[in-house]
């Protein structure tokens, strides 16, 4: 309840400190759309319930969704936090060794060509139900956007720099840390933004197909038990919670990145 | 001839070429659970033994894939010509664009079949709903950065409006555009996948959950080589068109 409040707080301040009147008109707009057209073609609720009935219904099962939403939140940032570290790393690594990036990038886009989702069955075989399962998967779909990303950051560096630094006697470590990395700042932020919806959406995904908790999980079984309300309020509390996380990002990118 | 040798084992074929050896031969040698990893040797016969179903499969995921691909370009292209001359719609619709993408629309599958249907549609929405949105994005800041200094030189000459979108907007955005069409690639199989698990009888997506129901470890792979081949296949189509068509390369 509490943690609720004052997500709705931090939300409302970022809503007034931006120009936010268009933006609040839309929703309002939008919100009108939805309760008018139940209103008017009385549409029920098993096809579209309307947004009092959503809440309200969040509202009474509070226990069971921060249950589940704290199962994801750990599995999807777990693996948000391991993907990026993991992917940063390669990507300097083949930065270093150039020969190892000739045989590892066409690997690593063969097996992003294939869609995280059917990695799924097959992660949960080899990791089992349990949360591990979804780190892994999160981390793989988010580790190669930060591969990607930051490969291409860290090649952004002016090599009139680079030399200058050589010719000083920096080593290859030194200039990569000094040098690579504040130029790459900006890629590999993007990566990290990139992967917050992502990672959200593929713990869901994973917890669909099996696990013993976690907001998908709650999806599966309400769907199945075609409690619909449910399905609605776990969407609800999944989508605010990846909002939050990624106004968070935006507000961590703007205090820190600032030589851009 | 040692050039040659020299590029071809430069070559990214025989990093798989190499991988696919080293695989067989590590299962044959420390032989793991097939649980684990199968011989690819497996792979291939099991794909074989039920390839009728997996071609019918494979089709039917296409089609869902590319319809809603299309489906998505277009409309991302249109919203994000829309935001780009209209400040207003920009401020106002743009961040529910945003929120939307925040919404988990795999949750939404069961749903999406109540709205639409068991049908092709359901699963071309739920692909579509996840293509638009690059789509925007990247058209929105194609068309964004245009040159100011050639939209004066052009609207010194008289172009007017429609000219200039068509002469000169659109070209200089293309290259921008592109790069979200091949996010949206991905994304549109995903989607694809995904929509063919809420009660689909063909369809990759439907073999994968059967494979997964049944514990079926190497049909598992056969599907995920089979969804990795139609997405390395559309995105190789897709680059292939844009080296084509957009032969003017902006500096990104």
């Amino acid at each position: 309840m509490v943690a609720q409040r004052k997500l709705k707080a931090s939300m409302k301040q970022r809503l007034t400190a931006s120009p936010a009147v268009p933006v609040l008109l839309s929703i309002v707009v939008l919100l009108a759309v939805w309760e008018g057209a139940i209103l008017l073609f009385k549409i029920p609720p098993f096809v579209l319930p309307s947004l009092g009935a959503i809440v309200q219904h969040a509202f009474t099962d509070t226990a069971r969704l921060m249950a589940a939403l704290l199962a994801t939140l750990g599995e999807a940032l777990g693996g948000y936090a391991l993907g990026s570290v993991l992917g940063l790393l390669l990507a300097v690594a083949l930065l270093l060794a150039p020969p190892l990036e000739r045989i590892v990038m066409p690997l690593a886009v063969a097996v992003n060509a294939v869609p995280t989702v059917a990695y799924a069955p097959l992660f949960l075989i080899w990791f089992g139900l349990g949360a591990a399962s979804k780190i892994a998967l999160v981390a793989l779909a988010v580790g190669f956007t930060m591969l990607v990303n930051a490969l291409h950051g860290l090649k952004q560096a002016d090599l009139a720099a680079v030399n200058l630094m050589r010719s000083f006697g920096a080593g290859p470590m030194k200039i990569v840390w000094r040098l690579r990395l504040p130029v790459a700042m900006p890629s590999v932020v993007t990566a990290l933004r990139i992967g917050v919806p992502r990672s959200m959406i593929v713990a869901i995904v994973g917890e669909m197909l099996g696990a013993y908790a976690g907001l998908g999980r709650m999806i599966y079984e309400s769907t199945q038990q075609v409690d619909l309300l449910s399905v609605w309020s776990a969407v609800l509390v999944a989508s605010v919670a990846s909002m939050v996380f990624y106004g968070l990002l935006i507000w961590i990118d703007q205090k820190l990145v600032w030589w851009r | 001839m040692n050039a040659h040798l020299q590029r071809a084992l430069r070559s990214p074929a025989l990093a798989f070429v190499g991988l696919a050896l080293v695989w067989e031969l590590c299962v044959h040698a420390f032989a793991p659970s097939p649980r684990y990893l199968p011989a690819l040797s497996a792979i291939a016969q099991d794909a074989w033994s039920v390839w009728p179903q997996l071609a019918r499969g494979f089709g039917r995921t296409l089609l869902e894939t590319v319809l809603g691909f299309a489906m998505g370009a277009v409309f991302g292209c249109l919203c994000g010509t829309v935001f780009t001359y209209s400040r207003w719609m920009e401020r106002s619709v743009f961040p529910l664009f945003v929120v939307s993408q925040t919404v988990p629309v795999v949750a939404f599958g069961a749903l999406i079949v109540i709205w639409f249907g068991n049908s092709l549609l359901a699963k071309v929405m739920t692909a579509f709903f996840l293509t638009f949105f690059p789509v925007t994005v990247n058209t929105l800041r194609g068309l964004k950065s245009c040159d100011p200094q050639r939209i004066a030189l052009m609207r010194s000459f008289g172009a007017n409006r429609f000219v200039m979108f068509f002469k000169l907007a659109v070209p200089s955005a293309l290259p921008q555009i592109m790069v979200g069409l091949r996010v949206a690639i991905g994304l549109s199989l995903i989607g694809s996948v995904v929509g063919e698990w809420f009660g689909e009888t063909v369809g990759l997506g439907v073999m994968l959950m059967e494979a997964m129901n049944a514990d079926l470890v190497v049909r598992l792979w056969v599907v995920m080589f089979a969804c990795g081949l139609m997405g390395a296949l559309l995105y190789g189509l897709l680059t292939f068109v844009e080296r084509r068509l957009v032969w003017w390369r902006s500096e990104s």
